[in-house]
């Protein structure tokens, strides 16, 4: 019983790595705290998925536990400033046939959205993902009109950052 | 926002370029230890908890009331004995009781609502025990000078002379303070970085939702 759990979470999880990786990349800013934050992300998943149902996808799921992770209960271990960049980042960022102006506005994004703060950042991690503001709103916990007046400032913020 | 869906563009286009975990490596993940906040605050409290209760039956007082020998008193400290215990019990079911409502399948705000009201519980706790050991302190003091037959001449004294008086209460008030003080210290540094990154968050959280 408890070793096909097993099995069924660990088939689940490597097919749905990237949702962690991808909030790994927007909350750490070195490759170790990436795998440790993953690792964490892991743990609680794990520890979470006894009560996983299945009556909503295991994503789903997901970006709320891996999300809570990064926010609330990951603790890290090294203090890091979190602007630096690392090399990991620059191969998100290479097409065949790239446009180089729009390389740079997207890199220019990025580090952008790197300053701005951990919730913020889950309201542009959810918003990139395609979520509407009802899934926001439930997973941060705050209403859906709120969502929206957040991420509308966050676009302003961001603005700001690109064009002081 | 043309530069964010520029990145949107980008962010949904580059979902294969991590470095794939493979599934013996997700086993060993789930079989080690984690890490988080919550695991490090529980960890703490169960210190703290057993630290105060430790202390707080070392503060028995059941030898030196043999020796003192007055049923009224007897009667009172004995009250408060069992008050303590009481209180202690419920103290630690409701500690129980708001950790295991942790859970990381709760909205953001729920969540950080509930770590902190776990990391509350714990610290009225602590200020009890240490309420109750500084009045501990006070009461035995007292005690020692007004029924306990071997200190009858230093009752004498200080009745009589009030230098001696002041003395004797300074050095009780500077055990006070210096225990508060060592707590505060304790609390601010301890505390102040484990949940520094947890109270800016949920401070944020609270402001959106205004």
């Amino acid at each position: 019983m408890s070793e096909n759990l097993e099995h069924s979470f660990v088939t689940q999880l490597k097919e749905n790595q990237n949702i962690i990786h991808k909030i790994c990349r927007l909350y750490t800013d070195c490759e170790d705290s990436h795998k440790d934050l993953f690792q964490e992300v892991t743990i609680q998943l794990w520890k979470a998925f006894p009560k996983f149902r299945g009556d909503s996808k295991f994503s789903t799921w997901a970006y709320r536990v891996a999300l809570n992770t990064a926010i609330t209960l990951y603790r890290k271990n090294k203090r890091s400033i979190s602007t630096v960049e690392y090399e990991g980042r620059q191969h998100f960022i290479k097409d065949v046939d790239y446009n180089y102006e729009e390389e740079e506005q997207i890199k220019l994004m990025y580090k952008a959205v790197y300053q701005l703060n951990d919730i913020e950042k889950a309201l542009v991690f959810m918003y990139l993902e395609d979520k509407d503001y009802r899934e926001i709103a439930e997973t941060l916990g705050i209403s859906e009109v709120n969502a929206r007046v957040k991420m509308n400032r966050i676009k302003g913020k961001l603005k700001k950052i690109l064009n002081p | 926002m043309k530069e964010l869906d520029l990145l949107k563009k980008d962010w949904q286009k580059n979902t294969d370029s991590f470095e794939q975990v493979s599934e013996i490596e997700i086993y060993k993940m789930i079989h080690k230890n984690s890490s988080s906040i919550v695991k490090w605050i529980l960890i703490i409290s169960i210190l703290e908890v057993l630290l105060w209760t430790g202390f707080s039956m070392i503060f028995s007082a059941d030898d030196y009331l043999k020796k003192i020998n007055n049923e009224g008193l007897s009667f009172t400290l004995k009250f408060f004995t069992y008050l303590n215990y009481a209180v202690i019990v419920i103290f630690i079911y409701l500690f129980y009781k708001n950790y295991i409502r942790i859970s990381a399948i709760a909205a953001t705000k729920q969540l950080m609502k509930d770590i902190l009201k776990t990391r509350k519980m714990v610290q009225y706790y602590v200020w009890y025990n240490l309420g109750m050991i500084v009045f501990g302190l006070i009461m035995g003091f007292i005690i020692a000078l007004y029924y306990n037959p071997e200190t009858i001449i230093l009752r004498n004294k200080v009745e009589h002379d009030p230098k001696i008086m002041a003395i004797t209460i300074g050095i009780l008030a500077i055990v006070t303070i210096v225990l508060f003080g060592l707590f505060w210290l304790f609390y601010r540094l301890l505390y102040g970085i484990l949940l520094r990154r947890l109270h800016a968050n949920y401070k944020e959280l609270k402001k959106i939702d205004l």
